[in-house]
């Protein structure tokens, strides 16, 4: 039985030495961690069974499909998808963004008048698809504002009328670290418009909080692999396939299609519909590895403790007077913060606090610029953690900001 | 590879240094902008028969990218422009870890150790860049 107290042993990358002392991560938003479970799975792919899936009955074939197949089944369950066929694999949340935006114009989804609701505050993976897509294919959008920084339900949910096709938005900001209350959201938009197509961006949500989706009865999910133990270049997209069979393939080539002749093409069932070409086999098998030791852990144990480790951070971070934190820091705050310390550009703090102390958090404007815009900077400073972190972490970084301060003046 | 390597003292108080960071009334200006962290940059450029006669620059951005600037306007104020080409050809050059010419590039060799900063290479060169555009626009080779 695994417990997050020995999780640390699991993690590889967590035996460097950084700047000669340990060290501390705390990029979880960018990427998680692998551990070694997940690392063996994509190696022992390679090197036994390395098959295409789906296609030749000799063994190597078999184990391999068979493999894939139980990795989705394995993330069926974690979601509580209703069907199987409901989870489609593909690289990555942004691909997963893209192919629904892409096919949605395609197949016609809006009527003239209807129009499209994004948050600004949205990741450009979440954002720039849907601007795209109105503007290549004469959509209606429209933009909902928050206040610096700080998405507001009410707000959001009052630009929401019969004429709103589709809503997609976040349930945890990767700026911002607030979490979106889906299941209100998803019931509200509904009884204003019951034709309305919810889509949640859950990049950041899914792999920190326990996740019913039949319950949150969203229409469709994102997420992506490397941000919950998995390998990179694997995603999911979850829908409901009552929507899905009404939409039009994103993709063309092999193993999505049923029949072909020279004039046309008649297309597979779901959820091959939508998986053209050789997939990342091994790293959805690995995937099924990361999903694994989550289920070890558990969810709850894993949301309760990066929640009390986001308080303790916001708390000891707000005791800096040379510090600005970002965001709502109320309850909804967890498991990002970003910060600015006055007048020293946030380059130079996570540069040394990297040389200074061997830790690693991310600067810049985490491919939100229009949030940023809307919270009046250009770029900031932005720790994330996940369940591998300590309070001690927490300590380090806040020595580390104070060494930075100190070195700088 | 030390912190101090990187942020010397002369580039910290390059970073500091007023005297270049202004707008110049009526002059051509060009505009940068890194993508990946939003710094942005505005020159400001007088040139006359080939030659820069005043220079500054206007914008936000980290140590590195505000000490370069400072430090790219003292160097080129009062330069042809066909040493400023030369000047930035080989800064480029140093800036990728490739061969250039000491001689050429002046005091700003303090940034040699930029090449090992992956990250920070584009921090550096945000105002060389910049330049770049003014300096396709003059000159003989226009």
């Amino acid at each position: 039985m695994k417990s997050i107290e020995d999780c640390k042993y699991s993690f590889p990358t967590l035996s460097r030495k950084i700047a000669g002392k340990n060290l501390i991560y705390l990029d979880n938003a960018a990427t998680s961690l692998k551990p070694f479970n997940v690392i063996n799975a994509e190696k022992n792919y390679y090197m036994l069974n390395n098959s295409n899936i789906h296609r030749a009955n000799h063994q190597l074939a078999n184990e391999s499909t068979q493999m894939y197949e139980g990795a989705r089944k394995k993330v069926k369950e974690f979601i509580n998808a209703k069907k199987i066929s409901e989870i489609i694999f593909t690289k990555g949340a942004t691909e997963s963004l893209n192919l629904l935006a892409y096919s949605f114009a395609i197949s016609n989804f809006f009527e003239k008048d209807e129009e499209i609701l994004i948050p600004i505050s949205e990741h450009h993976a979440n954002f720039v698809p849907w601007q795209q897509i109105s503007k290549l294919f004469n959509i209606k959008i429209n933009y909902y504002v928050p206040e610096k920084g700080v998405f507001n339900e009410d707000n959001f949910l009052n630009l929401i009328n019969k004429k709103t096709k589709l809503i997609s938005f976040t349930g945890l900001s990767n700026v911002t670290g607030q979490i979106i209350n889906i299941k209100k959201i998803v019931e509200k938009a509904k009884n204003i418009n019951p034709e309305i197509i919810t889509v949640v961006d859950g990049a950041q949500y899914v792999p920190h909080i326990p996740t019913d989706f039949q319950d949150l009865n969203v229409d469709f999910i994102v997420f992506s692999s490397h941000k919950m133990l998995g390998p990179m270049g694997v995603g999911v997209l979850y829908g409901k396939s009552e929507i899905l069979e009404k939409m039009s393939p994103f993709l063309y080539g092999g193993e999505m299609i049923d029949y072909v002749t020279k004039e046309n093409s008649t297309f597979n069932v779901l959820p091959y519909k939508f998986e053209a070409g050789t997939p990342n086999v091994a790293g959805v098998i690995a995937f099924a590895q990361a999903i694994e030791f989550l289920n070890e852990l558990g969810m709850k144990e894993i949301y309760e403790h990066t929640k009390k480790l986001t308080k303790y951070a916001l708390k000891k971070l707000s005791e800096l007077d040379f510090v600005e934190i970002y965001g709502p820091k109320d309850d909804s705050h967890y498991s990002i913060i970003s910060f600015n310390l006055k007048n020293i550009h946030p380059h130079d703090v996570s540069h040394m606090l990297n040389d200074l102390s061997g830790i690693a958090v991310r600067s810049g404007h985490h491919c939100a610029q229009l949030l940023l815009n809307n919270m009046n900077i250009k770029s900031s400073c932005r720790a994330s953690f996940y369940f591998y972190n300590t309070v001690e972490d927490v300590e380090a970084l806040i020595e580390g900001i104070k060494k930075v301060k100190e070195w700088i003046k | 590879m030390s912190l101090e390597d990187l942020y010397s003292e002369i580039i910290l108080d390059y970073s500091k240094n007023p005297q270049f960071k202004k707008i110049i009334e009526n002059a051509e200006e060009y505009h940068g902008h890194n993508s990946s962290c939003g710094d942005e940059i505005t020159l400001y450029l007088n040139e006359k028969d080939g030659k820069i006669l005043d220079i500054s620059f206007d914008g936000h951005g980290c140590i590195i990218s505000q000490a370069s600037a400072a430090m790219m306007c003292e160097i080129l104020k009062g330069r042809s422009v066909e040493n400023a080409k030369s000047i930035l050809e080989n800064i480029l050059r140093m800036s990728r870890g490739e061969d250039y010419n000491k001689e050429v590039v002046e005091d700003i060799e303090i940034f040699e150790d930029i090449k090992n900063f992956p990250m920070r290479v584009k921090c550096f060169t945000l105002s060389w860049h910049t330049i770049e555009n003014f300096l396709k626009n003059k000159g003989a080779d226009k």
